[in-house]
């Protein structure tokens, strides 16, 4: 492994230490592999050529949440998740893409087709394989086998997805764009037909992103990038051309692609580069809309709360964490349901999500999702919710395993109660 | 280390014997960023398993080197000769808060912010407070002695170690000190083991001496136009009789790296900076840091910042805690010293620096405890100038030679580890090191405990 910048960007670190302590994954690994410290240490003995065997660096590269909490402390502004990011991409073109990732998001998640295609076939198999468990938040199912992780439940997957579901002309044109994003569109629709009503209680024209493709963060993350290009450049493409005056993220993650890791992509001063941040320029969440355009303002006050504090925020890593957007849910949520809301115990503790890292080893993923719903639950909160389609999701898994009367909503559809 | 060695430590640790280069990896470096590999990490959860490591050793013939956290900044956890490193960070429980008899008792991987954390909610105070609180273990601030900014008040690590267990060199389990008050049966091992760097002995679980927590804390910032006129207010504010519970020096160029690397708003013409701490009830506390403001600007402080609350207070020490590890950005290699001198040689010594640093050229980054003297001062090179290395080398000997001309000591906290072993003699003269090591062949006789540490012998291996 060969790569001077990567090279450089490791050099900065001073091997201090200060990560381990705020690392997702640190306290159930217990070794310092774990932690931003030692996979800097890895990638630094691969690139030095110490270490010759790309395939164990690149497992130990795919141990990580992609969380950022190590980055947002490091003192000395280490650029981990880019180190990573790059570090994977480099290792894949070495020694390939790991099949079962490349199938799931080089295939599988990007084309919409294929997507209803599996959907279709799901609803069959789901009545032959899964078993239904009771939830507060709809049906959803168990995998009874080892497959993809023991008691992994999964959402039913709807007959429509949400654009699908969209009236012919509905949602052709408008001041703001819905970027709704691959799970708020096929897995949970409701969530993005909350955030366009929504959205339209503006009184602005609202716009849904009809032919995007996956925002490209799994496929980047799992050093795809072969796949991910594909995705961002037709995003890219088409945003160009609509050229829309802003576009609105009702998932964290896929702000977090569009604001910041697809401009990283490209030179700056190349073409792509300039779409890129023309783009980004006009990104903003979900709640930001929200308040900014007025919606806030159109709320009726919320009556007394019923049960006051049962309602709580989760600061997703990639969102509050790196975006730094927390603040604007909350104000959101404090005119959307006033006394219900409060502070969550455990609010800025990471899901345990991370995108692939959940298929990769799904008893860890779910041994620190369920430490987070329970933390948040003994603090009273019954409700949580979230603006990121991986936290939505983890949760509603991990609410289903430990406490399935504990409900994860996005904020979308609380405001679209309120409104109501 | 022979497969023999390997397969019976395999046999005792299973899963928590680690043999792949990506873990040794991990194993090789503490914050000093030397880097010496390991031939395998073992993972003990116990102090009996700590006790077969080392039994294995001494039948074997292999280094042992006991790891906490891995932030030593004097070698202490490299396995300079290869071996096992032995990490101690899955013994990490605390295992008894006492409130009644003011002591916690701990394994030694706890996290030394979390265990200040844990007994706080007790109402209870730990004190020492090294800048890797959040990070470095108490295991390890134990055989370091580490120091911190309370030091000025409230003294070091050794001050509030009553009682230890240890597995020594020889494979024995030990159990030393006392938790009462008192207690003078025969010497005191305790203090034998704190400071001893893992040479002597593997603590496996310690008793703490807590204090009650005082009521409230006030910080001040001071901001100087010159180390003279902070050190100046250093000597002010003793002479004025308050006794602060942090003293913290900063130098121009100290500040300047944090300044690239978070952003601080200071005034114009700041080149100094005093970071001062006061605790104790609302009242008393008060009264203190307006004593200390007074102090200050008598001195010469282009302005001074006050903040009692925990957001404004972290907010003003964020440019103290984030020194060390920004100084990477003013030279890749940094030889990092932590002398004391009697607090009042500090302005002397920083003239002495500032003279040193011109006549060797090299940039010499100065920050510390000015409150009891200790000075942090990290000569910056490039590393690849090997000119430029030389001067640093004999900048560094200055440092020390100068320091003991004050009447000062070459480490106050870090410890002698590699990267003091060849000065050790010069502080503590040939008798000093003909009985310490005639002690450590007492707890460790056949040399298994972190070899290469504290005393030189022959040249270690690679830097
Ligand atoms: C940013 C930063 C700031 C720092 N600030 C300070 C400061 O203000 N004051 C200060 O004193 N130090 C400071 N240090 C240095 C360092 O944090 C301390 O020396 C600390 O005590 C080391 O603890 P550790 O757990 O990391 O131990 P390690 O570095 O892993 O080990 C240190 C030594 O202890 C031995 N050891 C570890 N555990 C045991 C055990 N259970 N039994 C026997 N021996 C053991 C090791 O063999 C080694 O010799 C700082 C370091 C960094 C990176
Ligand atoms: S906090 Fe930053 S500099 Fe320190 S070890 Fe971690 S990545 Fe390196
Ligand atoms: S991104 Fe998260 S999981 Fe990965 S090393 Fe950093 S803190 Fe740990
Ligand atoms: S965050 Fe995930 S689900 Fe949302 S668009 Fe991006 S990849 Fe698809």
């Amino acid at each position: 492994m060969k790569n001077d910048a990567l090279k450089e960007m490791a050099g900065l670190c001073a091997k201090c230490g200060t990560c381990r302590t705020v690392c997702t994954l640190y306290p159930h690994r217990k070794t310092e592999n774990a932690a931003a410290r030692g996979k800097v240490l890895i990638l630094e003995s691969a690139l030095s050529g110490e270490n010759a065997d790309p395939s164990a660096v690149q497992e130990a590269m795919a141990d990580c949440l992609l969380c950022g909490r190590c980055e947002r402390i490091c003192p000395n502004l280490v650029l981990y998740e880019e180190i990573v990011m790059k570090a994977r991409a480099d290792l894949a073109d070495e020694v390939g893409v790991p099949a079962w990732k490349s199938v799931l998001f080089g295939k599988v998640m990007p084309s919409d087709p294929a997507m209803r295609v599996l959907r279709k076939a799901g609803a069959a198999a789901e009545r032959l394989f899964l078993k239904k468990v009771p939830t507060g938040s709809g049906l959803h199912y168990r995998f009874p086998l080892g497959f993809l992780g023991g008691g992994r439940t999964v959402p039913k997957l709807p007959a429509k997805g949400f654009i699908e579901s969209l009236g012919k002309r509905e949602g052709s044109f408008g001041e703001a764009m819905l970027f709704v994003g691959c799970v708020f569109d096929h897995l949970y629709p409701d969530v993005g037909r909350a955030a366009y009503e929504t959205m339209k209680a503006s009184g602005k024209a609202v716009s849904v992103f009809r032919g995007a493709a996956c925002c490209g963060l799994p496929a980047l993350v799992s050093g795809d990038r072969k796949s991910a290009l594909e995705n961002i450049e037709a995003n890219l493409r088409r945003l160009r051309e609509a050229a829309p005056p802003a576009i609105v993220f009702p998932c964290g993650s896929c702000l977090l692609m569009f604001k910041r890791n697809i401009p990283m992509l490209f030179p700056e001063g190349t073409p792509p580069h300039e779409d890129a941040a023309f783009v980004a320029g006009r990104s903003t969440d979900y709640a930001s809309f929200i308040l900014d355009s007025g919606v806030v303002d159109r709320l009726p006050d919320p009556p007394p709360a019923e049960r006051p504090g049962e309602i709580g925020y989760h600061d997703s890593c990639h969102l509050t964490g790196t975006l730094g957007k927390g603040p604007e849910a909350r104000r959101v949520l404090e005119k959307a349901v006033g006394g219900a809301f409060r502070e969550m115990e455990g609010a800025d503790l990471c899901c345990g999500y991370g995108g692939t890292f959940n298929i990769r080893d799904y008893p860890t993923s779910a041994r620190i999702g369920e430490n987070k719903v329970s933390v948040a639950a003994r603090g009273g909160t019954r409700i949580i919710s979230a603006a990121c389609s991986g936290c939505v999701l983890q949760m509603r898994d991990m609410a289903a395993r430990t406490d399935p009367s504990l409900r994860v909503v996005h904020i979308a559809e609380l405001v679209r109660r309120a409104l109501s | 280390m022979e497969t023999s060695a390997l397969s019976a430590l395999g046999e005792l640790l299973g899963k928590r014997l680690h043999t792949s280069l990506e873990t040794r990896t991990c194993y090789a470096i503490d914050a000093t960023r030397k880097k010496f590999l390991p031939d395998a990490v073992a993972f003990p959860e116990n102090a009996e398993e700590v006790r077969r490591i080392v039994g294995l050793a001494n039948l074997h013939r292999f280094p042992v080197v006991p790891r906490g956290a891995g932030t030593g900044f004097s070698g202490g956890s490299l396995p300079v000769h290869g071996g096992l490193v032995l990490s101690l960070e899955r013994m990490d429980r605390i295992l008894a808060i006492d409130a009644a008899n003011l002591y916690a008792v701990v394994e030694p991987g706890v996290v030394t912010g979390t265990l200040k954390d844990a007994v706080r909610k007790a109402g209870l105070f730990y004190p020492p407070d090294p800048a890797s609180l959040n990070f470095s273990t108490v295991g390890g601030n134990i055989a370091e002695c580490a120091g911190g900014m309370c030091a000025v008040k409230y003294g070091v690590t050794r001050d509030y170690v009553l009682a230890l267990e240890a597995v020594l060199g020889t494979g024995e389990l030990v159990r030393t000190g006392v938790i009462t008050m008192k207690g003078v049966v025969g010497y005191d091992l305790t203090r034998m083991l704190v400071g001893s760097e893992g040479t002597l002995g593997i603590v496996t679980k310690a008793t703490l001496r807590l204090i009650p927590h005082p009521e409230t804390v006030t910080t001040l910032l001071a901001l100087f136009p010159d180390n003279r006129r902070s050190a100046d207010a250093v000597n002010a504010i003793v002479a004025a009789r308050v006794t602060p519970s942090a003293m913290e020096m900063m130098d121009r160029t100290a500040i300047d790296c944090v300044r690239e690397t978070i952003p601080v708003d200071l005034p114009e013409g700041t080149r100094s900076a005093l970071l001062i701490e006061v605790d104790g009830g609302e009242l008393s506390a008060a009264r203190d840091a307006d004593r200390l403001e007074e102090a200050c600007r008598s001195c010469g402080a282009i302005e001074v910042r006050r903040a009692s609350d925990a957001r404004g207070r972290d907010e003003l020490w964020k440019l103290r805690r984030s020194i060390s590890p920004a100084l990477r950005r003013v030279g890749a290699v940094k030889m990092n010293e932590d002398v004391v001198v009697p607090r009042s040689r500090l302005a002397d010594m920083f003239d002495f620096l500032a003279d040193l640093s011109a006549r060797k050229r090299v940039t010499i980054v100065n920050f510390g405890h000015a409150g009891d003297g200790n000075v942090h001062v990290n000569i910056m090179i490039s590393g690849t100038d090997l000119e430029e290395y030389r001067r640093a080398e004999e900048a560094v000997e200055e440092v020390f030679r100068g320091t003991l001309a004050f009447g000062g000591t070459i480490t106050g906290e870090h410890g002698v580890g590699i990267v003091k072993a060849p000065f050790l003699e010069m502080e503590v003269g040939p008798a000093g090191v003909s009985v310490m090591k005639r002690l450590k062949e007492c707890f460790d006789p056949n040399g298994i405990l972190n070899p290469g540490k504290i005393f030189m012998e022959e040249k270690a291996g690679p830097a």
